[in-house]
């Protein structure tokens, strides 16, 4: 199928009737995902967004539940959010995120219903990228620019119009209902080219690094890697796939709510034990415990890579802390 | 002068002299436009010194509480910085070598991005002057003087106020420029209030400016602070936000050397220097007190005299 | 979808200043609904996040028994914020309870086996769960000997005396206390536990072990010299945790989650796995 780029804002209001739509819109001087007002065009011209697609799902900051206790005892209001949602103009980097995250928020024996609840909800329209930046590497990390892993439906730009294509059930039932025409020929022709011949940094490689890692918890390697790292949370908080919070109550007397926020393992205060002992008591450990929770670790519990070359900690890092230099380096170890 | 050549020399005689056990420079970075801070060894390592216009970073940060002998490749506002971090005793000058570097300041890449609409630059070549900016359709030359840093545009220290060793001639001092500061004063509370809003609401609580900041090294920030829990962990409040930039500006009154250093660091973009420099320019106003300037000076807040303003005492 | 972040209301019926330097309090909670006392089937070893509300959550060790029905009991340092909180609570208050949490003691694997427990200061919260479970009319048959070597600092330091008392006039269980340092009027023995270990010099089948990182680090080798294996000796991680349930990402050690996977891991786990706890 097809649409004009004339016509997308169209479609998108005809979406917001069933659905609230959320798509990147310029904010502030930059790029974020957000709801579309009425009417509001979204910018799908976009390399990456600042902050990750994860935030969708898995905001920032979420109230979990809110409590209450009187006389009359506890009362619990849950804020689990169902609302049907479409996501449209995600980049394959971030769509795969998800998948990864998926992982994460549904293991063997609990599932985390805030996460789940919104991702059963979620329709996700994945945009190809026909420029990837210089710093995306998702070619080299089981992803791509045209990866489709995780879109229900995707689209592939090819100038004038996007070529769609329904890639889940779920988005084979929507795309039906919305009557879009049928692509011509040559604009298939035209997406296939696009999407066989856009490739981002594929040079990082990967290929037998979880093993190595799993060998090298006490590798003088580490002594270094961290040694210009200013230990702030820019590189975990803007990426897609880390996923780690902190839960905290916000509260007056009694009454308050149970809050979750994103949190990082470069902060000292994140493994500190009540004692003061810390675990990871520097950015030696720190910067270990990243490399092999994403390398290594992940590898190890969902035989994953949790990174997909969005590239985001390499443009915003404030001291260039390159993580394919990292993962050069280790490949260079005897 | 090549003052690359000139890093390079210096730092490798010092590591093969054994005066020092570790030079803390730059290194070329991953990306067009930026360079990297770099830790010397050996004199081998030192042949990846350099000296660009993109050696943004404030290096004092590196080399605070450390127990070897060390070198630094400091600008001005480096060693403004290193000067305020020996009166606070977190640097022992006697393990400390600073080579001075004048700079005429360092290039923003925020403002080269949005000159080239942010698309991606793929190569940079500094003529001097100039830096002509390629991607991949389109090829862009901007004079390096109009795409400085806010912070070191109105710089006047550019040259070290200490230094064991000056590479590079002396850059004369400009005059006092507090410009965006007057202009930010003259908007009415509530127009600075929205300001302050629009600006704390990117904010990501990442810490990226505190931990970029030379000064902010207390071992447990207030924001941290579990018992008690001065301030909510939540970035979806923005008064939270404004609150710990805030507190942040006021500890550091008298004591930042408005390196920008913090806004640098912050990956949201956020107008961060014009709080430190409202903070900065009210202590010269106030107490005629400069942080860093000078080994001798008085920390300005740990001083006292009958004459001080107290005039914003209620 | 159950919600695993919601805590089960519980009526605390007890706060007693445990220790004489009143630093640790044992909390007796009574389940609000009867069906949430059916549901919060749990087994010695595990843990659960107890809520003040108003406060926050924090994990702790179970240090009731299953065998102890219709109740839960936390033994609970005065350290963090919840903690302190906890410890100026009225009986009656309201308080919400999570869980339970983690692996526990392998007691169905341990069955026909005998058993030293070594414990040190108030790290024996899930030991005395474990010991009452053993010393339970319905299950002290399953269990070969079973011997208990508990130290604290001091007298005062040590938790649960009067069950101390009882156990010690048992012939079921051999129990050893010990102190730091001799006090006036103290009968059982004076030394360090790694010390008290080698002279007690354990024969059993497996050991459980849990107190202190320094006391676990000169209790190990003394436990390998009486001869237990990595396989059976086994040991109660405790890493700062949030979520519990494996998610937020804080508590692991190489690819293990502390709370999930554990707290309950074998010497012979523990030694393939990076030392970062």
């Amino acid at each position: 199928m097809i649409i004009n780029k004339s016509e997308v804002a169209n479609l998108l209001s005809k979406l917001a009737c069933e659905y609230r739509v959320i798509a990147p819109v310029g904010k502030n001087g930059l790029v974020e995902f957000a709801v579309l007002k009425n009417g509001e065009e979204p910018r799908l011209d976009y390399i990456n967004t600042k902050k990750p697609g994860k935030e969708i799902l898995f905001p920032q900051s979420e109230e979990l539940f809110n409590y209450t206790v009187d006389a009359e005892g506890v009362r619990m209001q849950d804020n689990v959010d169902p609302q049907a949602t479409v996501v449209f103009g995600m980049r394959p980097c971030d769509v795969k995120s998800l998948v990864l995250l998926d992982n994460v928020f549904k293991n063997d024996q609990y599932e985390d219903v805030y996460y789940l609840t919104r991702r059963n909800n979620t329709l996700i329209v994945g945009l190809g990228c026909n420029e990837p930046a210089a710093t995306c590497f998702c070619s080299s990390i089981a992803c791509g620019p045209f990866s489709k892993e995780g879109s229900d439906i995707f689209l592939t730009d090819i100038g004038e119009a996007y070529v769609v294509e329904g890639i889940s059930e779920k988005g084979k039932e929507l795309l039906a209902k919305l009557g879009l025409a049928e692509a011509s020929e040559a604009a298939k022709a035209a997406a296939a080219k696009r999407q066989q011949e856009v490739k981002a940094d594929a040079t990082v490689n990967i290929e037998g690094l979880s093993a190595k890692l799993g060998g090298m918890f006490e590798h003088p390697f580490w002594d270094r890697l961290h040694e210009k790292c200013l230990g702030c949370g820019a590189c975990t908080y803007l990426c897609p796939t880390c996923h780690c919070f902190d839960i905290a109550d916000e509260a007056t007397d009694c009454n308050g709510c149970r809050v979750r926020n994103w949190d990082a393992c470069m902060f000292p205060l994140f493994t500190m034990h009540g004692s003061g002992h810390n675990p990871r008591p520097g950015g030696k450990a720190r910067w270990r415990q990243r490399l092999l929770h994403k390398f290594n670790y992940f590898v190890d519990r969902y035989n994953a890579t949790a990174c997909v070359g969005c590239g985001r900690c390499i443009k915003n890092c404030p001291v260039n802390l390159d993580i394919r230099q990292a993962l050069a380096d280790v490949r260079a170890l005897d | 002068m090549n003052v690359t050549k000139n890093i390079k020399e210096t730092a490798k005689k010092l590591l093969a002299d054994k005066k020092v056990d570790l030079v803390v420079g730059f290194a070329q970075g991953s990306l067009p436009l930026r360079s990297t801070p770099y830790f010397a060894r050996t004199p081998e390592e030192a042949e990846n010194l350099i000296w660009s216009a993109t050696c943004e970073n404030n290096l004092a940060n590196f080399v605070r509480k450390r127990p070897e002998k060390v070198a630094v490749i400091a600008k001005g506002c480096d060693v403004r910085a290193i000067v305020g971090l020996i009166k606070e005793g977190q640097i022992n000058k006697d393990n400390l070598t600073i080579i001075g570097v004048p700079c005429v300041g360092m290039v923003d890449r925020k403002q080269i991005c949005e000159l080239v609409g942010c698309k991606d630059i793929l190569e940079v070549t500094d003529t001097g002057t100039e830096l002509v900016l390629k991607g991949k359709d389109f090829e862009k030359t901007v004079a390096k003087a109009d795409i400085l840093f806010g912070s070191c545009k109105t710089c006047q220290y550019n040259t070290p106020v200490l230094f064991d060793e000056l590479i590079g001639e002396a850059v004369p001092a400009r005059e006092a420029d507090y410009a965006d500061i007057e202009a930010f004063e003259a908007m009415s509370a509530e127009e600075r209030n929205a300001f302050i809003a629009k600006e704390m609401e990117k904010c990501i609580r990442c810490y990226a400016c505190r931990q970029a900041c030379p000064m902010c090294y207390c071992t447990e920030c207030f924001v941290d602070c579990g018992a008690p829990a001065w301030i909510g962990k939540s970035a979806a409040s923005v008064d939270d936000n404004a609150l710990f930039q805030a507190v942040r500006v006021f500890h550091l009154a008298g004591r930042c050397v408005d390196c920008g250093a913090c806004e640098r660091a912050c990956p949201m973009g956020i107008k961060l220097s014009l709080l430190n420099r409202k903070m900065v320019k009210d202590v010269k106003e106030l107490f005629g007190a400069e942080a860093g300037v000078s080994l001798e000076d008085p920390p300005a807040l740990n001083t006292f005299q009958f004459q001080d303003k107290e005039d914003f005492l209620l | 979808m159950r919600n695993p972040y919601l805590p089960l209301p519980m009526k605390l019926v007890k706060n007693f200043t445990e220790t004489s330097d009143k630093l640790i309090h044992t909390f007796t909670f009574e389940y609000l609904n009867e069906q949430d006392a059916e549901s919060f089937q749990y087994q010695p070893g595990q843990f659960a996040e107890v809520m003040v509300y108003g406060k926050g959550e924090a994990p702790f060790g179970i240090a009731s028994s299953p065998t102890e029905k219709g109740i839960l009991k936390f033994s609970v340092a005065k350290v963090g914020v919840v903690s302190t909180a906890l410890h100026m609570l009225e009986e009656g208050t309201i308080v919400g309870v999570r869980g339970p949490l983690g692996n526990s003691y392998p007691l169905e694997q341990l069955k026909g086996k005998s058993l030293t427990i070594i414990g040190g200061g108030f790290a024996f919260t899930t030991l005395r769960s474990t010991i009452q479970y053993i010393l339970d009319p319905a299950h002290r048959g399953d269990y070969g000997d079973l011997t208990v070597i508990y130290g604290a600092r001091n007298p005062g330091l040590l938790l649960y005396k009067d069950e101390l008392a009882q156990w010690d006039a048992r012939s079921d269980i051999n129990l050893i206390t010990t102190i730091d340092r001799e006090v006036e009027g103290w009968t059982g023995r004076v030394g360090f536990i790694p010390t008290v270990t080698k002279e007690v010099a354990p024969k059993t089948d497996y050991a459980i072990i849990c107190g202190p990182p320094v006391m676990i680090k000169f209790t190990l080798p003394v436990l390998v010299e009486c001869g237990f294996t990595p396989d059976r000796i086994i040991m109660s991680l405790e890493n700062r945790m949030k979520c519990g349930i494996g998610m937020c990402g804080r508590c692991n050690v190489g690819s293990k989650y502390v709370c999930k996977d554990g707290p309950v891991f074998t010497k012979e786990q523990l030694d393939q796995l990076p030392n970062e706890y």
